[in-house]
C-alpha cells in the first residue's frame, strides 16, 4: 500500500489539491470553490484527484499519510463582516483601546495617499461595539504584580450583561496579563461556568505579548472568527474521518508550518493569511532540495502582488499583522503585498496626462475587460491580452475565454487618451506594473539590508510567469525559477503538503544589559516546557520535537526590535558578548553599517521558541535524463507578439509547457504556456527545464543595482 | 506695524527677522546648479520614475523611524523627508509630520544665498540647522540637509528634519514655558557644515550636542539622519544611473508642473473671494491671564493665493512661532485639501501662493521672541484656522466640496510635562504624547473621525499604555474617548479623548502645564457646526483613590474619587503629584460641519448608544428625542421639538425678510446662497430663500443674532474666567425667515462680528457657476 501527501488550499475561485505519493510525483486538481460550505469544494478537488490517480476516493483517504488544508473561513469572514457577535472584557477604564486605535486610522496594508487623505480614511467598522465591551475592576503594574485582585462580583455581573445581550463569543484582554495571566483565566474559568460552550479567548494564551491594542484586536479578531472557523474545521474533520481519512488533521498557519485541527479551532487567528505563507513555505522546501538559501518568492494574482523574502533557508517574520485596517499581534512568515495584479485599473488623470496603475482592482467580478464581464476600464491582464503574452485561448487552464477585441478597445482608449500607439500604451501598462513590483521588492531586499543579487527570485500565482523576467531584471536577480510547472498555479496546496509541524511560543520579560543568565535561562525553560506539552498534546514523540529560541532586542530608549536567534537552547558562561555582538550583526545588515550604538546598553524584550516537528515529506525526484531535443508535441503555433525591448511585434514561437522535458531550453523571445499560466520569456533571456521539471529563466545579465 | 513681505522683494536676514527668500536667489558661481531637463520621455517613463522617487522618500522617513532613539520623536512620528529640486523647490515630502518639510525650502534656499560661497557647497556635505529666524519650526526640530551631485553640478537635495528630545535651554525636553526670550533656550544653530566629504566633523558636532541634556540620544539621532539622507542620495544617484541625469531631472519637473497644473485646474473652478478666521491663544508666560487673538486671511483672485495674518497680536512671553513656523503651518492644510491627488507634491501649487505676514506677531516673531514651544501653540494656532479658510473657498466647487474639512483635535497642545526618578531608579523628563491621538474635523459628507489622529502628523501612533508604564512611574486608571467632546452638526466632529492617571512606583512626579485653548475652544465647527471640547486639566489632590483600589473598586472618570480638585494654570511650574493625586488630561476634540439641527435623528440616536452624545446633548443641540428605556428614536416628539426651537428663535421679529426668487443661485456655504436680485447679488438662506442682505454686506449683519454664554458652545466648556480675563462668547447667527442655524462664531466680547466669507459676487460667478439650490 502507497502513502500519499495532500496538500489543500482554498481559494476565492478555485480550491487547489496537490497529491505527491511515495515516489514523489505530483498530481494537481481543481475544483470551484464552494462559498458557505468549503468542505465541499475540498472534497471535490480530493476527489478529482483521485480520479486522475485512477483510486476510488475511499482508497485514497486510507492511504493520505498526511492531509495540509490551508483555510480561508477566517479571512472571508473578517473581510465580509460576518464573523461572530463578540464580547470584549477589560480592565475597567480602559474599554475604548480597541476603539481608539492608538490614535491612528490603521495604516498598514493601505496606500499612503489615501490614509494622509482623510475623507478616504475612516476608520474600519468596529468588529466590537462599545456596548459590547466590559471593563473590570483588576489590575496589574508593569512589574506584573497585583495592584488590584480581579473583582469577581463586578466580573459577573459584566459576563451576564454580555451573555443577556446574546454574545457568541468572548474575548478577554487585561492591561499586562503577559506578566500575570491568573486574571484573564479566571475569568475565562466564569464565562465557562456560566456559559459552558461559548468560544472564549485569553490574550495572555493567544499572543502574551507587550502593547494592549496589538494584544486587544489579537484576541478580538480571534472571538470573531473563532465560532465559524472552529465550526467548519470540527464539522470537516467528521466528515474526512466518515470518508475514511485516519491521520490528524493538519491546519496551515501564517508562521509558516501546520497545526493540529484542534489548535487551529482555539486560535483561528493563526489561519489568516496562511495561504499566501503556504507559498512562501513550498518556496523554502523546493529551495532546500534545489540548494538555493535565497529566495525571493512572489506571488501575483488578480488583485495583489504578494512578496516573501528567504534569506540563509530562513523565512523573514513580521510579529505585527494587520487586517481590515486593525494591527494585531501574531508572528508570521511577513508577506507584504502591493495592489499591482492582474486586474489592477489602469487610471488616467486627465488634468497631468498622466498613467497609473493599480492599487485598485477590477477584482474577479466584473474582473479584466477581456472577461466581458462587463469590466470597461483597462487592467494588466488586458495590456498582457493586448501584447500578445496571454493568448485569448489559454487563460486559466481554458476555463475562461478572453475578449481580445474588447481588451484592445479598452487600451486603445487610454492610448488615444495619451497620444500613444497601442502598444506603447500595452507595454508601458505592464511596464508600470512591473516597476512597481520591482520597487516592493526593493523595499523588501535593499531596505533591509539585503541586495537582490545574490537572491533567485521563485514566481508564481497565475499572473506572475508573464512579468517576472522584467522584474527580476530591474532587480539584478540573475535566475527567475517557476516552480514544478503545473503546480505554479496550485502552489499553496503545494507549500501545505510541504509544511512541517510548527508551533510558536512567546514570552515577554523586558530587561536590560548586563543580562542574568538565570533570568534567561527561566524564560527559555518556560518556554521548552510549554512547547514539550503542547507537542505531546498533539502526539508528537520527544525524539522528532525540534526547538529553535530567539529573542528579540533593541538598543535600549529605542522602540524597533530585532529577533536574534540563539545559538544553543540556554545561557551558558559568556554568553553576554557572543549575544551582543549577534545583535549588533543584525542591526547592522538590517540598518546599515555603523547604524548601531555600541556605547549604549541593549534590552530584550521578547523571548520565542519555535517548535517544529517533521512531517513526511514530498521526495522530488530528478530526471534521469535530460535532452536538449524537443518534441514536436510542445510545438505550439507562434503568434505575433509585442516585445518593448526590441520596440516591435514579431512573430514569436509558443510552446506547450507540459510537453517540454527536463533539459529543453528555449530562448526568447518565447512564449511557453502551461494550462495555468504563461511564462514569457524577454529577447536575452533563456528558459530550461530543470531536472525536477520546474522551469528556470536565466536573464543574460543582471542589471547592477 | 511693519508689512513683511514676499511681495515686495524686501531681503530679511534670518538674524533679526526670520529669513524670506527673494524671487531670485542669490547664488555664488562656485556652484553650478543641473539645469539640464528632458521633455522628451513618455508616460510610462514618468510614472515609473515618479513611483521610485515617492519610495525613495518614503523609505528615507522609515530608515529614520528606525534608527532613532528618541520615544517622543517616535509615538509622533516627529519627523519628515523631503525631496527637493536644485534650486529648492518640492518633488515630494513625507507622510509623516506635515510641517516640517513645509519649513524645508526655506532653509534650503538660505543655505544656496549664504552658504554657497563660504564654505561652499560639494559633494558629500550635509548641513545641519535649526535656528527658527532662518526657517526651523523650533529649536529641537534639527534638519540635515544633504545636496546630491551629478558630474560636478548640484543635481537636487534630500533633507530631513527630526525632533530631539533635548537640546538645552532651561527645561528639560527645550520645550521651554517659562522661557522670557530664545536666549532660555535650546543652542541656535544656522546651517553648518557638519559633514564634509562624507565624514562627520568632530568638532562641529560636539559644538552640537554639548547643550543637551541627552548627548547619547542626540548622538544616535543624528545617525538615524544621515543614514537616511546617505541612503536617500544613493537611490537617486542609481536612479540617474538608470535613466540619465537628464530624464530624472525632468521627471521631478514634470512632477511640478503636474502639480501646478493640477492646484490651477482646481482654483480655476473657484470663485474669487477673501476668505477669514480668527481664534485666540492664552496665556503666555506663567502667571498670565491674557488672551491673544490670532488672525488668518485667505484671498483668492484668479491663479493666485496669498494669506495674511494681519490683525494677530504681538509677540509676547513664550507662546511664539517664526515665519518659517505660520508658513509651514499653513502649507499643510493647502497640501491636505488641494494637493492629495497628487499625492502631496506642493512645489507646483507654492509658485502660486504668495505669504505676507505682519512681522513682529505671534506667529511671525523676530528675534529673540520665545519660540520653543511654537509647534504645539503658535504654529498649531496657524495651522487649524488655515483648513476653516480653506475649506470654505473650496465649498465653492460641488466636486471639491466632499474635500472640506473642519478642524481636527488638539488645535491646541494640552501639554503635561513631568520628571522625576522613575521605578527603575533613574532620572527621567517627558512629555505625555497621547495628545496626538486627537480627532478629525467633520466633514461636508460625512462625521469626522473620533481619536483619528491629529492631521498635521497623518500616520502616527501613541504609545500603548503599557509602553508609558514600563518607562515612567505612572498607573493609568482609565484612557477613553469623551461623550459630547466632538463638535455637533449636521455632521459631527470626531470625540477626542481624555488619559487619566496617578505615581505609582514613586512618591512624587513633579509636573508642568503648557496650554492654550482651556477656556475658549481652538477647534470650531463650520456653517453652523460647532465646536470641539477644548482642552481640560483635571487635578484632585489627597484622593481616596488607594482605599478605592485596594477596595477593588477601579474608577472610570476623575469625577469618582473623593479629594481636593485643585484648578491648574495653563503654565503652572514645578506642582508635585503626590501617589494619591488623580491627574486627567482632556484634549480637544474636532469641530462640526452643519447645524446641529439638520443632522439625521438616527444618527444622533446611534450616537447615543455607541456613547458619542449623551441624552441631554441629543435633546439640546440635536433637538433630537430619544426614548431612553426602549433605546428608540421618538420621531414625532422629535420634529415637533426641532419645528418649535426654529419658530422660538423668530418669533420676536415683527417683519418677516423677503424671499429671492428666480435667477442663478451660486451656494456658498452650507446654508447660504448668492442670488442676484434684478442686477444686485444678495447673501438669502439655502432653506427658505430669505434675503440675507447684499453681497457686499456681512451676511451676518442681515441674520438674527443671539451671544451667547462660551458654555453654551459645547456640553463641556467650563468657566473661563478660571484662566483669562477676557470674556470670550458664542455668537450665533439665524436666519431671520426660517431660524434656521446659519454660522456660529466664537469671539471676545471686545472683537466685532467676523466677516469670514467674502465671495466676489460678479457677473461670472453666475454664469459659471450656475448651481440649483437643492
Amino acid at each position: 500500500m502507497s502513502s500519499y501527501l495532500v496538500g489543500v488550499d482554498i481559494g476565492g475561485t478555485f480550491t487547489d489539491c496537490v497529491v505527491i505519493d511515495e515516489s514523489g510525483a505530483v498530481t494537481t486538481a481543481k475544483a470551484p470553490s464552494t462559498p458557505g460550505n468549503f468542505a465541499q469544494g475540498m472534497i471535490d478537488a480530493i476527489e478529482s484527484a483521485a480520479a486522475k490517480l485512477g483510486l476510488e476516493p475511499a482508497r485514497l483517504y486510507e492511504q493520505v499519510s498526511l492531509l495540509s488544508h490551508g483555510t480561508t473561513v477566517g479571512t472571508n469572514a473578517v473581510v465580509q463582516k460576518r464573523g461572530a457577535r463578540i464580547g470584549l472584557v477589560t480592565t475597567k477604564g480602559h474599554n475604548d483601546v480597541i476603539h481608539i486605535m492608538r490614535g491612528s486610522r490603521g495604516i498598514g496594508g493601505r496606500d499612503v495617499r489615501q490614509v494622509v487623505h482623510f475623507p478616504e480614511s475612516q476608520k474600519p467598522d468596529p468588529i466590537v461595539p462599545k456596548r459590547l465591551i466590559e471593563g473590570v475592576s483588576e489590575r496589574v503594574d508593569c512589574f506584573g504584580k497585583v495592584v488590584v485582585p480581579l473583582n469577581e462580583v463586578e466580573a459577573e455581573a459584566a459576563i451576564r450583561r454580555l451573555l443577556d445581550k446574546g454574545v457568541e463569543a468572548i474575548a478577554i484582554c487585561f492591561l499586562w496579563s503577559f506578566l500575570h495571566p491568573a486574571h484573564e483565566h479566571r475569568l475565562r474559568d466564569m464565562v465557562k461556568r456560566l456559559a459552558p460552550d461559548m468560544f472564549v479567548t485569553c490574550s495572555a494564551d493567544l499572543v502574551p505579548k507587550w502593547g494592549e491594542y496589538e494584544r486587544t484586536t489579537a484576541t478580538a479578531i480571534n472571538a470573531y472568527i473563532g465560532p465559524l472557523t472552529s465550526g467548519y474545521l470540527s464539522q470537516l474533520d467528521r466528515r474526512l474521518a466518515a470518508l475514511g481519512y485516519r491521520q490528524p488533521l493538519q491546519i496551515t498557519q501564517c508562521g509558516g508550518g501546520t497545526i493540529s485541527v484542534d489548535k487551529a479551532m482555539e486560535a483561528p487567528l493563526l489561519t489568516l493569511d496562511s495561504g499566501p505563507v503556504s507559498g512562501v513555505t513550498g518556496s523554502l522546501y523546493l529551495g532546500r532540495v534545489m540548494g538555493y538559501p535565497n529566495i525571493i518568492t512572489t506571488d501575483m494574482g488578480g488583485t495583489s502582488f504578494d512578496v516573501g523574502i528567504i534569506h540563509e533557508g530562513k523565512p523573514a517574520y513580521s510579529f505585527v499583522s494587520n487586517v481590515n485596517q486593525y494591527e494585531y499581534f501574531i508572528p508570521k512568515v511577513d508577506i507584504q503585498a502591493i495592489g499591482s495584479g492582474g486586474g489592477s485599473l489602469v487610471r488616467i488623470d486627465e488634468t497631468t496626462r498622466t498613467m497609473r496603475v493599480g492599487p485598485d482592482s477590477a477584482g474577479a467580478v466584473p474582473g479584466p475587460v477581456c472577461y466581458g464581464k462587463g469590466g470597461t476600464v483597462a487592467t494588466v491582464t488586458d495590456a498582457d491580452v493586448v501584447l500578445g503574452y496571454i493568448s485569448p485561448d489559454n487563460f486559466a487552464g481554458g476555463r475562461i475565454r478572453l475578449d481580445k477585441e474588447k481588451a484592445e478597445q479598452a487600451v486603445k482608449d487610454i492610448a488615444d487618451r495619451l497620444g500613444m500607439s497601442l502598444m506603447d500604451c500595452a507595454s508601458g501598462i505592464a511596464k508600470i506594473a512591473e516597476f512597481q513590483m520591482a520597487d516592493i521588492i526593493r523595499k523588501m531586499t535593499v531596505g533591509k539590508g539585503f541586495d537582490p543579487r545574490d537572491f533567485v527570485l521563485f514566481a508564481f500565482g497565475g499572473a506572475g510567469p508573464a512579468h517576472a523576467g522584467i522584474f527580476a531584471r530591474e532587480l539584478g536577480v540573475a535566475k527567475v525559477v517557476i516552480p514544478q510547472r503545473e503546480t505554479a498555479s496550485t502552489w499553496c496546496a503545494f507549500g501545505a503538503a510541504s509544511a512541517d509541524i510548527l508551533h510558536i511560543h512567546e514570552r515577554v520579560d523586558i530587561m536590560a544589559s548586563p543580562f542574568e543568565a538565570e533570568r534567561i535561562n527561566r524564560n527559555l525553560e518556560r518556554l521548552e516546557e510549554a512547547a514539550r506539552r503542547h507537542m505531546a498534546k498533539d502526539g508528537i514523540a520527544p525524539e522528532r520535537q525540534r526547538f529553535h529560541f530567539s529573542v528579540d532586542m533593541r538598543h535600549k530608549g529605542q522602540i524597533n526590535e530585532v529577533e536574534v536567534a540563539l545559538e544553543g537552547s540556554r545561557a551558558e558562561g559568556g554568553f553576554q558578548e557572543p549575544l551582543r555582538e549577534a545583535f549588533y550583526r543584525r542591526y547592522e545588515q538590517l540598518y546599515g553599517r555603523g547604524s548601531s550604538f555600541r556605547g549604549g546598553r541593549l534590552e530584550i524584550v521578547t523571548f520565542r521558541i519555535r517548535a517544529t516537528a517533521e512531517t513526511p515529506r514530498p521526495r522530488l525526484v530528478a530526471a534521469e535524463r535530460l535532452t536538449d531535443e524537443i518534441s514536436d508535441a510542445a510545438r505550439r503555433p507562434g503568434r505575433p507578439i509585442y516585445w518593448a525591448d526590441l520596440r516591435r511585434q514579431v512573430e514569436t514561437p509558443v510552446y506547450d509547457g507540459t510537453a517540454l522535458l527536463p533539459g529543453n531550453r528555449v530562448a526568447g523571445p518565447t512564449v511557453v504556456e502551461t494550462p495555468d499560466t504563461t511564462v514569457v520569456v524577454p529577447p536575452g533571456q533563456t528558459l530550461t527545464v530543470d531536472r525536477f521539471g520546474n522551469f528556470e529563466l536565466a536573464l543574460a545579465e543582471g542589471r547592477p543595482q | 506695524m511693519n508689512k513683511l513681505s514676499e511681495l515686495t522683494h524686501t531681503v530679511f536676514d534670518g538674524v533679526n527677522h526670520p529669513y524670506v527668500p527673494p524671487k531670485e536667489l542669490r547664488i555664488s558661481p562656485k556652484l553650478r546648479l543641473h539645469r539640464d531637463a528632458g521633455d522628451d520621455f513618455d508616460p510610462v517613463t514618468f510614472e515609473v520614475i515618479r513611483h521610485h522617487l515617492w519610495n525613495v522618500n518614503e523609505e528615507h522617513g522609515a530608515t529614520i523611524q528606525r534608527l532613532s532613539g528618541s520615544p517622543v520623536a517616535m509615538y509622533a512620528l516627529d519627523l519628515n523627508p523631503s525631496i527637493l529640486t536644485e534650486d529648492a523647490e518640492f518633488v515630494f515630502f513625507g507622510p509623516y509630520m506635515q510641517y516640517m518639510s513645509g519649513v524645508t525650502d526655506t532653509q534650503v534656499k538660505w543655505i544656496l544665498e549664504n552658504r554657497s560661497d563660504n564654505p561652499g557647497i560639494t559633494d558629500g556635505d550635509m548641513f545641519l540647522a535649526n535656528d527658527p529666524w532662518v526657517g526651523a519650526a523650533h529649536q529641537q526640530d534639527v534638519m540635515l540637509i544633504c545636496p546630491v551631485f551629478h558630474d560636478g553640478e548640484l543635481f537636487c537635495w534630500v533633507t530631513n528634519c527630526l525632533h530631539q528630545y533635548d537640546i538645552g535651554g532651561i527645561t528639560p525636553g527645550s520645550f521651554c514655558p517659562g522661557a522670557q526670550s530664545a536666549f532660555d533656550e535650546g543652542i541656535l544653530i544656522p546651517p553648518v557644515k557638519i559633514i564634509e566629504d562624507n565624514e562627520i566633523r568632530r568638532d562641529i558636532e560636539e559644538i552640537y550636542l554639548r547643550s543637551s541634556r541627552k548627548p547619547e540620544l542626540v548622538a544616535l539621532d543624528f545617525r538615524a539622519q544621515m543614514a537616511g539622507n546617505i541612503a536617500a542620495r544613493e537611490r537617486i544617484a542609481q536612479l540617474i544611473r538608470r535613466y540619465g541625469a537628464r530624464t530624472v531631472k525632468g521627471v521631478m519637473k514634470r512632477i511640478l508642473a503636474n502639480g501646478e497644473k493640477a492646484f490651477l485646474q482646481k482654483l480655476s473652478r473657484l470663485p474669487d473671494g477673501t476668505w477669514r478666521d480668527r481664534t485666540y491663544v492664552e496665556c503666555c508666560r506663567p502667571g498670565d491671564r491674557g488672551t491673544y487673538r490670532v488672525a488668518i486671511t485667505l484671498t483668492k483672485r484668479g491663479d493666485r493665493l496669498l494669506f495674511e495674518n494681519e490683525g494677530t497680536a504681538a509677540q509676547q512671553g513664550a507662546m511664539n512661532a517664526t515665519y518659517s513656523g505660520w508658513r509651514g503651518a499653513i502649507m499643510v492644510a493647502l497640501n491636505q485639501l488641494l494637493c492629495w491627488d497628487q499625492y502631496f507634491s506642493v512645489g507646483g501649487a507654492l509658485r502660486h501662493v504668495d505669504f505676507d505676514p505682519t512681522a513682529g506677531t505671534l506667529n511671525c516673531a523676530s528675534f529673540p521672541a520665545s519660540v520653543s514651544t511654537a509647534p504645539v501653540q503658535a504654529m498649531e494656532i496657524s495651522l487649524y484656522p488655515a483648513y476653516n479658510v480653506l475649506s470654505k473657498m473650496i465649498y465653492g466647487d460641488p466636486a471639491m466640496r466632499r474635500d472640506v474639512m473642519c478642524i481636527g483635535g488638539t488645535s491646541q497642545w494640552p501639554a503635561t510635562i513631568f520628571r522625576g526618578i522613575d521605578q527603575w531608579g533613574e532620572r527621567y523628563g517627558y512629555l505625555l504624547v497621547d495628545p496626538i491621538g486627537g480627532a478629525i474635523g467633520a466633514f461636508s459628507t460625512q462625521d469626522g473621525i473620533s481619536t483619528g489622529g491629529q492631521s498635521r502628523t497623518p500616520i502616527c501612533k501613541l504609545p500603548n499604555i503599557e509602553h508609558t508604564e514600563q518607562s515612567f512611574p505612572l498607573l493609568f486608571l482609565y484612557r477613553k474617548e469623551v461623550p459630547d467632546s466632538g463638535g455637533a452638526g449636521k455632521f459631527r466632529g470626531g470625540l477626542s479623548a481624555e488619559s487619566c492617571f496617578i505615581p505609582h512606583n514613586t512618591d512624587r512626579i513633579v509636573q508642568d502645564t503648557l496650554s492654550s485653548g482651556n477656556a475658549i475652544p481652538t477647534s470650531t465647527g463650520m456653517m453652523g457646526g460647532y465646536p470641539g471640547t477644548p482642552n481640560r486639566y483635571r487635578f484632585v489632590t489627597g484622593s481616596d483613590i488607594l482605599e478605592r483600589l485596594a477596595r477593588r473598586e477601579m474608577v472610570e472618570d476623575a469625577s469618582e474619587v473623593a479629594g481636593q480638585e485643585v484648578t491648574l494654570q495653563l503654565r503652572q511650574e514645578n506642582f508635585v503629584q503626590a501617589p494619591a493625586d488623580v491627574y486627567a488630561v482632556v484634549w480637544t476634540a474636532a469641530g462640526g460641519f452643519g447645524d446641529p439641527m439638520d443632522r439625521a435623528p438616527q444618527h444622533v440616536l446611534d450616537d447615543w448608544l455607541n456613547g458619542a452624545v449623551t441624552l441631554a446633548a441629543a435633546h439640546d443641540i440635536y433637538g433630537v428625542v430619544i426614548d431612553e428605556a426602549k433605546a428608540v428614536l421618538d420621531a414625532p416628539a422629535t420634529q415637533r421639538l426641532r419645528e418649535a426651537t426654529r419658530r422660538d428663535r423668530v418669533k420676536d421679529i415683527a417683519v418677516k425678510p423677503r424671499k429671492l426668487k428666480g435667477g442663478n443661485a451660486v451656494r456658498i456655504t452650507e446654508a447660504l446662497l448668492l442670488r442676484l436680485d434684478g442686477r444686485t447679488p444678495h447673501h438669502c438662506c439655502a432653506k427658505c430663500d430669505s434675503d440675507l442682505g447684499p453681497a457686499a454686506d456681512n451676511y451676518k449683519d442681515h441674520c438674527l443674532r443671539q451671544d451667547n454664554p462660551i458654555q453654551a458652545s459645547s456640553p463641556l466648556v467650563g468657566d473661563p474666567r478660571r484662566y483669562i480675563d477676557a470674556e470670550p462668547v458664542f455668537r450665533q447667527f439665524f436666519c431671520p425667515g426660517c431660524g434656521t442655524l446659519i454660522e456660529n462664531e466664537i469671539a471676545v466680547t471686545t472683537d466685532p462680528v467676523l466677516r469670514d466669507i467674502e465671495v466676489l459676487a460678479d457677473d461670472r460667478l453666475f454664469e459659471s457657476r450656475p448651481e440649483a439650490a437643492d
